[in-house]
Order: C-alpha cells, then sequence, then structure tokens
C-alpha cells in the first residue's frame, strides 16, 4: 500500500500529525478515565494547549516498520457498547444455577454446542461456523478488580490497562508500530466518530459512517460544489507548525483529504452527493457497516484494522428478552453476511472477526433485564481460527460480594493472542508487559 | 492578538450561540457583551406548548418531536435570554436523555420544561426534579427500580455523572442509592392495562409498595432514605458543587481552572446552588475573556447549525434537512449518543464529521450574491482571518460556495 502514497503529503509532514491531532486527542484524554475521545474529560474542551507534550506513555511510541505487516490480513472488531449479556449468548443451559438465577430471563432453547454450553437461539450462523471448527468461544474473560463504570471499564479494553499507563489505544499503538502514517487506510472505524481502541500517536484513524463513505452533501445550485472539495485541501497549505488550535484543524483537514479519494474509491461513494431528506426506514446500524467492512476487506488493498462501534444498546438493565434478541439476529446476520462477502471475492482467509464489551452482565436477573457484570465471553471468528472452547466459563457458585463471576482469561491475553496469531506482531511491545496466549490460531 | 471585535464575538460565542446580527458592531465593548449575554431582563417565550395526548399514538408522538426539536432550534438561534439558550444545552447534555429509548415525547417535552425552568435558577431544584422526570425514570429504569428488584442503572449514573464523579462514591453507595431511588413509576397514557389503579397519566408517581423503605448507609448517612434524602445528601457532598462549577467552567472558558479558580467558584456556588451566580463567577475570571480561551475549543455540530441559521437566516421549510444533518453528525438534540451526553472536544474533528460540515451549505439561502470573504466571516462572527483562509476563499468564484468553504474553514471548526 505505500506504493499508494499520496505525493501530495510525504509522510514526515504526516507524521507531524503527532504534534496536533493525535496528540490533542491523547493529551486531552490522559484524565480520569485514562482515555476517551468521547471528549467526557474536562481536559478535552480546551485544546489551546495543543503541543505542550505531557503524555504520560510508559514508554514512547514504537516506530512504523518496527512490527511486521502479514499479508493482507484484516482484524475486524465488532463492538457491543453497554456490556453484552454474555450468559444469554453462550448459555451455560445445563445449569440449574443459571435458571435460578436468570428465571423468565434465561433462554430456554439456546442451540446446543456440546452438551453443556449453547448459543442464543438467534446465532445460527455462528453456530454452524462453530460446528465447522471456524469460531473460538473464550469464556471467563475480565481484569482483576472489575470496576462497573462503563466508561471506566472501556477506557480500560480500549487503552488495555486499567490504570491509565497508556494514553493510546491497543490497536492504535499496533498502526504506530507498522504502517504508522504511510497507509491513510490501515485503520478505519466505521460508527459515530472515532474509538480510542485505535487512537494512535503516530497513525490515524479514518472514521466513517456508512457507504457514503466522505461524500459531502452540497446543494445543486451552488455552482463550485465540485470543486470544493479540491479547494477545501488548501485550508491545510504546507507548512503550518503545529502550534495553534487553528493547526489541529488544518491537520485534521490533511488527513481527511489524504483518505478521501481513496476511501470513495473502495466504496463506490459519489465524491459529492445532494442533499437528501431521510426517507423512511434506514437499516440497521450494524447491517449498514458491515457493508462498508465487506467492501474494505475484500478492496485489494483492505485495512489491517476494522472497528465497528456505536452499534446496539446491550446496557439491557430493562427490557432484556426482546431487546438482546433483537440484537442477537443483526450479530448473526451482519456475520452472515460479512463472511459471505469475503467468501466470494475469494478472500475469507484473510479475514478474522473478534468481539468485544466492556462488561458482562450479572447472572442474578433484577426483574426486567440485568445490571453491570463483570467476566464475560467473546467469539473469535475466521476459517484461520482453531475453533472450540478457550478459557473457563465464569463459576456461578463462586460469585463476589457484588453477584458477579470471577474472570478466569485476561483480556489481554485475547488481545495478545490476536496479535501475535494474526496480525504477527509482538504482544509484549504493544501490551507493555506479557501475557499468556490461547492457541487460537494454528502455528 | 486576538482583535476587540474577535473578543467580543468570543464572548458572545461562549455565553451564548454566537453573535447575532449586528451584535458586534453595536455593542461597543467586551464588558458590556457580557452584561447583553447574561441579560435575562426579556420575557422567555411561553407560546409553545404540547397537550397530553388522550392516547399514546406514533404519529401524533413524532409530530411532537418534531414540534419540539423545531421549538428549540428556534429558541437558539433568536433568543433574546442567550445564556438561558447556553445552559439549556448544558444541562440536557448533562442530564443525556435520549428519545430513542423514552419513545415518548411528552416526557422529552415534560424533562426539557424542567430543564427550562431551572437552567438560571437552582441545581439543587433541577436535580431534584430530574430524580423524579418521567423522561428519566424511563431512560435510565427508575421505573423498574422496586424493592424486591433493585436496578442500579440511576443509582450509579446520579452520582457518577451528574453530582460526583467516579471515584467519590462505593459500589456499595451504588446499591444505597438505588434502594432509596427505588418505587417511582412513569404513567404514560389512560388506557394501558398495566397502568395501577387510578394514577393520573403523564405524570410520574411514588407507589410506596413498590419502595425499599428499610435503613441504608448512604455516603455516610443512616436511614430509611428515600429519593429526596438520597439527592440531600449527594448535595451536601463538597464534591458536587466542586464537580458541576469544574464541568460548567470548563464548558464556557474552554481551559482548565486553576486550583484558586476552582476553589472560589465552587464556594460560591456550594451557597444555594444558584446557577447563575456560578456562571456570573465565571464569567468574571480573568481567563473568561483571556486570549488563550479564545478560539480554544472545537465547535459543535449543533453551535455550527445555529451560527449558520444566525448569519444566514435558515428557512423553516430547511430544518428537516438540518435534522438530517445533525443525524449524521451525531448531534440531535434529544438524542445524545450515550449517557455521557455529547461528544466534545478534538473527537468532533473526526474525518466524517469534517467533510459532512459541507453539509450544512443547504442552509444558505440561494440568492446570496457578491459576498466578499470577510463579509462571509464577519457574518459567521469571525473577525480575525488567517490569511490563508482569506486567499482560499477568495479563489472559490461563487458566493454560495464561498459560504461553504467558509462553514468548513479552520477558524469556524472553533469557538
Amino acid at each position: 500500500m505505500t506504493e499508494q502514497q499520496d505525493p501530495r503529503c510525504p509522510s514526515l509532514t504526516r507524521r507531524r500529525f503527532l504534534g496536533a491531532l493525535g496528540a490533542s486527542v491523547a493529551v486531552a484524554s490522559a484524565g480520569a478515565y485514562g482515555i476517551s475521545v468521547w471528549g467526557r474529560n474536562p481536559q478535552d474542551s480546551g485544546i489551546a494547549q495543543v503541543g505542550t507534550t505531557t503524555t504520560t506513555t510508559t514508554a514512547p511510541p514504537l516506530p512504523a516498520g518496527t512490527l511486521p505487516i502479514v499479508g493482507d490480513r484484516t482484524l475486524v472488531v465488532i463492538e457491543m457498547g453497554g456490556g453484552n449479556d454474555g450468559l444469554n449468548t453462550v448459555v451455560p443451559h445445563t445449569s440449574g444455577r443459571y435458571h435460578d438465577l436468570r428465571g423468565e430471563l434465561a433462554v430456554v432453547d439456546p442451540l446446543d454446542l456440546d452438551g453443556e454450553i449453547g448459543l442464543h437461539p438467534e446465532l445460527s450462523y455462528v453456530a454452524d461456523r462453530y460446528a465447522a471448527g471456524h469460531v473460538a468461544i473464550v469464556e471467563g474473560i475480565g481484569y482483576p478488580d472489575p470496576d462497573l463504570s462503563h466508561f471506566a471499564s472501556m477506557a480500560t479494553w480500549w487503552s488495555a490497562s486499567s490504570a491509565g499507563e497508556y494514553p493510546t489505544g491497543w490497536l492504535g499503538r499496533y498502526l504506530d508500530a507498522t504502517s504508522g502514517s504511510d497507509d491513510p487506510l490501515a485503520g478505519v472505524t466505521i460508527g459515530p466518530g472515532p474509538t480510542p481502541a485505535l487512537l494512535g500517536a503516530t497513525s490515524f484513524q479514518i472514521s466513517v459512517q456508512d457507504m457514503s463513505g466522505l461524500s459531502p452533501q452540497i446543494p445543486q445550485w451552488i455552482d463550485s460544489r465540485d470543486e470544493l472539495a479540491g479547494l477545501w485541501r488548501g485550508l491545510a497549505p504546507a507548512g503550518f507548525d503545529d502550534t495553534s488550535a487553528l493547526d489541529v484543524v488544518r491537520r485534521a483537514i490533511e488527513v481527511t483529504t489524504d483518505a478521501q479519494d481513496q476511501l470513495n474509491d473502495v466504496l463506490g461513494a459519489p465524491g459529492v452527493a445532494a442533499p437528501t431528506v431521510s426517507a423512511g426506514r434506514r437499516r440497521s446500524d450494524l447491517e449498514e457497516s458491515i457493508l462498508v467492512a465487506a467492501a474494505l476487506v475484500t478492496s485489494p488493498t483492505p485495512p489491517r484494522v476494522v472497528y465497528i462501534h456505536g452499534w446496539g444498546d446491550f446496557d439491557t438493565h430493562e427490557g432484556q428478552a426482546d431487546r438482546h434478541g433483537d440484537m442477537m439476529a443483526q450479530l448473526n446476520a451482519a456475520l452472515q453476511s460479512l463472511f459471505a462477502a469475503a467468501d466470494s471475492a475469494g478472500v475469507c482467509d484473510r479475514l478474522v472477526v473478534m468481539t468485544t464489551s466492556e462488561f458482562g452482565r450479572r447472572p442474578a436477573y433484577n426483574g426486567s433485564g440485568t445490571d453491570h457484570g463483570t467476566a464475560n465471553t467473546h467469539f473469535v471468528i475466521g476459517p484461520q481460527v482453531v475453533g472450540g472452547r478457550y478459557g473457563e466459563a465464569p463459576s456461578l457458585t463462586g460469585l463476589d460480594t457484588r453477584g458477579n463471576p470471577r474472570h478466569s482469561v485476561d483480556y489481554r491475553s485475547v488481545y495478545a493472542s490476536i496479535l501475535t496469531g494474526w496480525l504477527g506482531a509482538s504482544a509484549e511491545a504493544l501490551l507493555g508487559e506479557t501475557h499468556e496466549t490461547l492457541p487460537l490460531f494454528a502455528t | 492578538m486576538v482583535s476587540d471585535n474577535e473578543r467580543i464575538s468570543h464572548i458572545c460565542r461562549r455565553l451564548g450561540y454566537g453573535a447575532q446580527p449586528d451584535m458586534v458592531a453595536t455593542v461597543g465593548s467586551a464588558d458590556a457583551a457580557r452584561d447583553a449575554l447574561l441579560d435575562l431582563s426579556a420575557p422567555a417565550d411561553a407560546s409553545f406548548r404540547l397537550d397530553p395526548p388522550d392516547e399514546f399514538d406514533p404519529e401524533t408522538d413524532r409530530g411532537n418531536l418534531i414540534a419540539l426539536l423545531s421549538f428549540w432550534l428556534e429558541q437558539l438561534a433568536t433568543s433574546p435570554r442567550r445564556i438561558e439558550e447556553r445552559l439549556v444545552w448544558f444541562w440536557h447534555d448533562h442530564f443525556a436523555t435520549d428519545v430513542r429509548k423514552v419513545q415518548t415525547s411528552y416526557f422529552m417535552y415534560l424533562q426539557h420544561q424542567t430543564i427550562r425552568r431551572h437552567a438560571t435558577g437552582s441545581f439543587r431544584d433541577l436535580l431534584h426534579a430530574i430524580a423524579v422526570d418521567p423522561a428519566m425514570l424511563v431512560y435510565l429504569d427508575g421505573a423498574q427500580n422496586t424493592a424486591d428488584a433493585i436496578n442500579e442503572n440511576f443509582g450509579r449514573e446520579v452520582m457518577e455523572l451528574f453530582t460526583l464523579g467516579r471515584g467519590h462514591y462505593t459500589e456499595d453507595d451504588v446499591v444505597a442509592a438505588s434502594r432509596a431511588f427505588s418505587g417511582w413509576v412513569a404513567i404514560r397514557d389512560g388506557s394501558r392495562a398495566r397502568r395501577p389503579v387510578d394514577l393520573d397519566p403523564w405524570t410520574s408517581h411514588f407507589i410506596p409498595i413498590r419502595h425499599d423503605s428499610g435503613a441504608k448507609t448512604l455516603l455516610g448517612t443512616t436511614g430509611r432514605l428515600d429519593a429526596v434524602d438520597a439527592i440531600d445528601i449527594l448535595l451536601e457532598q463538597e464534591r458536587t458543587a466542586e464537580f458541576i462549577a469544574h464541568k460548567l467552567y470548563v464548558h464556557l472558558v474552554g481551559l482548565e481552572p486553576a486550583t484558586d479558580e476552582l476553589d472560589r467558584i465552587s464556594t460560591a456556588f456550594r451557597a444555594d446552588y444558584d446557577t447563575m451566580d456560578l456562571v456570573t463567577a465565571i464569567a468574571a475570571e480573568p481567563a473568561f475573556t483571556s486570549d488563550a480561551a479564545v478560539l480554544a475549543k472545537v465547535r459543535t455540530p449543533l453551535e455550527k447549525a445555529v451560527g449558520v441559521v444566525q448569519a444566514f437566516g435558515g428557512e423553516r421549510g430547511r430544518l428537516r434537512s438540518l435534522g438530517d444533518t445533525l443525524r449524521t453528525m451525531g448531534y440531535v438534540p434529544l438524542a445524545p449518543p450515550n449517557v455521557a451526553g455529547y461528544p466534545e472536544g478534538p473527537a468532533l474533528l473526526d474525518p466524517h464529521r469534517l467533510v459532512h460540515t459541507f453539509d450544512f451549505s443547504v442552509l444558505i439561502p440561494e440568492d446570496v450574491r457578491g459576498m466578499s470573504p470577510v463579509e462571509i466571516m464577519n457574518r459567521l462572527g469571525i473577525y480575525d482571518i488567517s490569511p490563508n483562509t482569506h486567499d482560499v476563499l477568495e479563489s472559490v468564484p461563487d458566493t454560495g460556495g464561498r459560504i461553504a468553504m467558509a462553514i468548513n474553514s479552520p477558524e469556524y471548526h472553533l469557538v
């Protein structure tokens, strides 16, 4: 992909992105939650101090090229925001304790996998792939001293640290150490804005919402409408020096225009569109996100990482039975269409999908849903995955004082397994310490 | 160096939603601008009201939502009570409640009226009202929180997001608060079968049998606490005044307060939680009008939209398109992306939102002609224009395109 580098913007210039947008997001977010590009930290509002680099990394970011890029492999992450109920996703249906705790919320007709656990009945495609040996089910994932705040727990998962050691995201560090700032489409986020998980020090993520790509809607009557995107680039002239807030915006414009045409080509997006008034039903967010993901992973130059977020509302304190079932159906359909697209393009060997969520939900039913929990179960899916069960199912008898299960697999072990087993990267270099890896991939 | 006009415009942007036409030219000084923006002597617009529906009906409900949003957007652009609009948004973002979950526009209307009523008044009254507000009871599941089945959603977020901030309470406090808040319901319409006995519809009610009346210990205070007690305990914490004062300072100034500043403003606020006292104290801090504060924040999509409407007079017929653009940006009032409210800061400069900033060009009137870059930028409230931006605007041949470019210029992305 480096051959396609935009000649208008040498990578040296792009690397200074660190001094502007990337660093400002990172600086701004190294607050109470460790990391947050959602801007909920008090510091986030002020970007005037841009350029005063007060980041607190334990180690400087790894230079681009430090770690290898393996083939055309892509990792697709699907984030289930709000805390997915792993117990009703991968169901311990033969456990009497499960039925006692869950009462009427218990899934009574799961798709049995092995006489002990079964999948939510909406996950029929996942069950089929499990039978084919392409699905790893990792049970009991969590971290020590779990925090039941959405935002604190998300920050932990995104940064791969609980103590705020890292102002960057775990996948942002991977992008820093591989393509760095040389490849504008190495990391793509599909959803409402950037994700802290892909926040890098030198790399950047392109965020996109749907198949319209990065195409603005401009009324037909504006005579210069087709020229505006090209002229817009001029607002980020060569030689600005990242010292002011205005330069932060200029850098963001530069990065966006670098990726814009390439991304629109991949998605078949028009470049500029006419204003529309919304008509009727839209596809579910995830369905639309998956169309984008499929176009990206089947393109001649697929991203290293595609991160889908902002989908669903898994915070099912209430009305869980219907809401969770709907989202499981969406997840199942999304996985099916993504792998179908990859199959027909002949590239499904290049694709691994993993699910994440900030925590699981409490085993005890609260009368209409479930409250915040801890240890959780996730999927890693793809033809290259060694299917089966990993970790240990959370014990429903040894719950903690809050009534939550204890974890058996550190979430960083899952990251380490994917970084080394799939992306061919050094987990130690990116996570700062050694974590046990699971044999999710054949060696 | 920041010019006098830019500083006046800055005050208008931070205490309101930008300079309404001719404001900067006529107001004279920064002090006069601050007084004008904080002036609440003009009467509030009381013309808008919704009647409680006889029965819930999706079509009526959707109409109510559009009417409420239209009213609000018009207030944002035109209300003479500028600090009030600024605070109405601040509190909506603070007590983020999403109509997509509440599913009842009339409840959102009631909450909006509650916020509007207390926005410039007592935070104490506002917090008490929000704790039993029908939309909030639905959004954070208070309506499902009963003695038999404690639901922790509101009990956690009221401390993490609304009063104390994380690290200032324990998981035991979450349980105690949740128990104290149990027993409230929001009744939607008169026809619903599950409506308990003879409760008036379209409001919230306390049902004693659903309340956990046992003893609890919340933040060190033990008793048979109910919702009022719990809110009072939260308001007794010094941390609550500091948390709100800090958040509002950062919202208005765009910089981190120094320790002594934070002490001053939170002490002023804690006395009786008067929000206008707090605003006045923040606006009096030298940092508020300092060069460092000018253009130190990223302009939100809502602020962009309101600014364009103020500058070029958005027609009502285009409101629908504006709603679509705000949805593209994830910034529709009454539909925050999550319980923590709307994104702010550099995260708003992501490629998707940057590109779609051009979409606000739908608000430009088709008959604009012959405006220079300086005229356009001044109309948008920007007086200090970088030479490069000026050159690029000049290179756009038509006025419509020039305005579209101005809306997507580095200067306009900041406030």
